[in-house]
């Protein structure tokens, strides 16, 4: 008898050992107390962000006395792999960061994202203050289910002493920015700077050239992974000018060594003249080369098949989580975050381009970065991110063979042969 | 005969909690990734899909499974060269009598490279290993052997050498460090036999000290070639698999299906094989292993 009364307490003992280790994070002292808790997960613990998300977030708690908002932050690659595990669980944030195109409709597509269409047309005035373009990428079926943040545009960057030095002008068509190139290559300078050790940096280069070389109708429906074929010969043509940059000596040498960073740095060293960057990093090059740089979008193509007009880039934003207790306190949080204030402070504080209509100026930002902002607003559309505008599986492909690309291994038609192949089986795998 | 039951009663009351432990933290999961492995899901969705033994099927025609194996493969032999048998080389060096007062010395050196973080390491040797800027084709250059310069992680070719190196860099003084503290129990009476005998120096380390150690040198190797079947964050840090998929082992192919391309069922059934490789490799040990006490 007294065996089995220890044997249960022992087992009680483990039991209750596991059970509180599983469950140690749900009640908090703010709810008792009657307070809302939202959670936020964003992308940037760095130092020189995350004060201003400590302060929007202080500032929004002092507004509204009965919102507690729990901040977690997480760098741009691990919440990548965070995102795929929290989904997994019951502690889901109720706004989280995502990017736009492909990567937030998985969300969709999972029932995991909150239909926003209601909120924003309830609030014309606050709907109406983003950057049409920028609201766009975080739509499917017609339905909004982000909010932008930032606005992100890819553009060239160049030295200007190297270009003085030869005579050269910003190219507008891509035949004039081959010549530059040649030139470049002839005074014995590294016409680009390119460092592809992790391989989203030439992908970008694809990114446009796709979306120039390729009809948009045919691109989206590729795109979709419900219809992807990748059939079209303006993916080989597109890849075959990139590889062309390589094989006539345009590239930096070994550009799957070095890192973006790295990269930017030997820029910044001036030793190469052109560097394809994003609006956010002008900042940066302001800070390194003193108004010795100037900037040009990709180059127009004659013969291309897409819109010419088109800026590479895409906004970064936030979801609401579909399975949010408090989808009110949510939205409100959200509007204060795109708020002109807060993105005006946004552009001013950190230097990244607001998706607000007019929050990036040449009074709160740099000049070349509210010029970028306008080429954004002036072009046709946005051309996503390659490798998150495309299913994962077929991200992954193009991801890992530009590499290969690179050093020579594969042709552009063994890629799109093996594009086509993981193209057919997502189809099938996409209900 | 009711005391001896009531001890295993009793002695079961204790192990209890640990039994519990290990079945729910490490036989559970096994099984229960063995499960998930006949499921299309991912974590976004919470359907599944049942689809038996395809991602098996699948995993066997995989070309890159096949990179995977050779690189695990690759590390696991190369490690045994020069981490065992490199390993057994130093130490016998610097138990030599001629060197042995400055042992101290060269055994912190060499084992050095073992507690630094893996993620240091690999961001360190990212850095030796950049063809412009990095020590590796400088050092090159300086001795005359300007035409050896590579480009070492970003070349398909040569990536996954490059890798496996700093495995051995980092773990071959440890493994000198085992053998070492192994040969300093053999007693000194036997070399002093050997002496007196006139054996040569090369001998009485093949005939005294090697069979000596022979345990220290079987766990050495089993543990380097699990090891190796393992590997995962030096080459997560230093090339993600690549360039392309040319510096994939398992580990890595497995966090890509889960984490990057949504397919929980693939990266499982990698799981899985990972499992049932590493589990006949410890069978195998402990079957070599039976004939010692030590350990």
């Amino acid at each position: 008898m007294k065996i089995k009364a220890k044997l249960l307490l022992v087992a009680m003992l483990a039991l209750s050992l596991f059970v509180a280790g599983c469950s140690s994070s749900s009640s908090t002292n703010e709810e008792e107390s009657g307070k809302v808790v939202l959670k936020f997960l964003h992308k940037w613990p760095q130092p020189e962000f995350a004060p201003y998300f400590e302060e929007v977030v202080k500032e929004f708690e002092k507004q509204n006395p009965d919102i507690k908002i729990k901040m977690e932050a997480i760098a741009d690659e691990p919440i990548k792999d965070k995102l795929r595990v929290i989904l997994g669980g019951n502690e889901v944030p109720d706004i989280m960061f995502s990017w736009s195109g492909e990567f937030a409709r998985k969300f969709v597509r999972a029932d995991a994202a909150l239909d926003l269409t209601p909120y924003l047309n309830e609030d014309a005035a606050w709907k109406d203050s983003f950057i049409p373009a920028s609201l766009q990428p975080f739509s499917a079926d017609g339905k909004n289910y982000g909010i932008p943040l930032r606005f992100n545009g890819k553009f060239f960057i160049y030295n200007k002493e190297i270009f003085e030095k030869y005579n050269l002008e910003a190219p507008k068509t891509w035949d004039e920015f081959l010549d530059v190139l040649e030139t470049l290559k002839k005074g014995g300078e590294t016409p680009i700077i390119l460092g592809n050790q992790s391989p989203w940096a030439a992908i970008h280069y694809l990114t446009g050239l796709n979306q120039k070389m390729v009809s948009q109708d045919i691109r989206m429906k590729d795109y979709n992974p419900g219809s992807g074929e990748f059939t079209d010969s303006g993916y080989v043509k597109a890849m075959e000018m990139f590889a062309d940059l390589n094989k006539k000596g345009y590239l930096m040498k070994d550009a799957n060594s070095s890192s973006h960073d790295m990269a930017k740095q030997l820029f910044f060293a001036g030793k190469g003249a052109i560097f394809y960057v994003e609006l956010e990093e002008f900042a940066d090059a302001d800070k390194n080369m003193k108004g010795n740089w100037g900037f040009f979008p990709m180059p127009s193509i004659e013969d291309g098949n897409g819109s010419q007009n088109y800026i590479t880039g895409a906004p970064d934003g936030f979801i609401v989580s579909s399975k949010t207790k408090h989808p009110e306190e949510a939205i409100k949080f959200l509007k204060f975050l795109t708020s002109k204030e807060s993105a005006l402070k946004l552009v001013e504080q950190i230097g990244w381009p607001s998706p607000i209509d007019g929050a990036t100026n040449p009074d709160t930002a740099l000049k070349e970065v509210a010029e970028g902002v306008d080429f954004m607003k002036q072009a046709e559309g946005m051309a996503e991110w390659l490798d998150t505008d495309v299913h994962a599986k077929v991200a992954d492909v193009y991801l890992t063979n530009i590499q290969l690309l690179l050093d020579g291994s594969k042709s552009p038609e063994a890629i799109i042969k093996e594009v086509q192949d993981v193209a057919k089986q997502v189809q099938s795998e996409v209900e | 005969m009711t005391r001896t039951f009531r001890n295993r009663r009793t002695a079961l009351l204790y192990i209890l909690p640990a039994l519990f432990l290990i079945l729910s933290l490490v036989f559970l999961p096994i099984v229960l990734n063995l499960y998930n492995s006949l499921f299309r899901w991912n974590s976004f969705d919470p359907g599944r899909t049942f689809v038996g033994l395809e991602y098996y099927i699948r995993l066997f025609k995989d070309p890159v499974f096949y990179t995977a194996l050779k690189n695990n493969s690759l590390y696991a032999i190369i490690s045994l060269v020069f981490q065992v048998g490199g390993g057994l080389i130093i130490a016998a060096i610097l138990e030599d009598k001629l060197i042995r007062r400055f042992q101290p010395f060269f055994r912190t050196i060499f084992f050095i490279p073992s507690v630094i973080s893996i993620a240091v390491v690999g961001l360190l040797w990212q850095l030796l290993y950049n063809p412009e800027v990095g020590l590796v084709n400088g050092a090159l250059k300086a001795i005359g052997q300007a035409e050896w310069a590579h480009s070492w992680l970003g070349d398909s070719e040569v990536a996954i050498y490059a890798v496996v190196a700093v495995s051995q860099w980092q773990y071959t003084g440890y493994m000198a460090m085992l053998f070492l503290i192994a040969m300093q129990k053999i007693p000194f009476e036997y070399y002093e036999a050997a002496m007196i005998d006139g054996a040569s120096r090369i001998k009485t380390f093949f005939n005294i000290t090697v069979p000596q150690i022979k345990e220290m040198l079987l766990v050495g190797s089993v543990i380097t070639v699990i090891g190796a079947f393992k590997v995962f964050d030096e080459v997560y840090i230093m090339t993600f698999g690549g360039p392309g998929r040319s510096t994939e082992v398992l580990g890595t192919m497995l966090y890509r299906s889960a984490f990057r391309n949504d397919e929980m069922g693939y990266a499982s059934t990698i799981g899985t094989i990972v499992f049932v490789i590493t589990l006949t490799l410890s069978l195998v040990q402990l079957k070599l292993g039976k004939s010692g006490q030590e350990v």
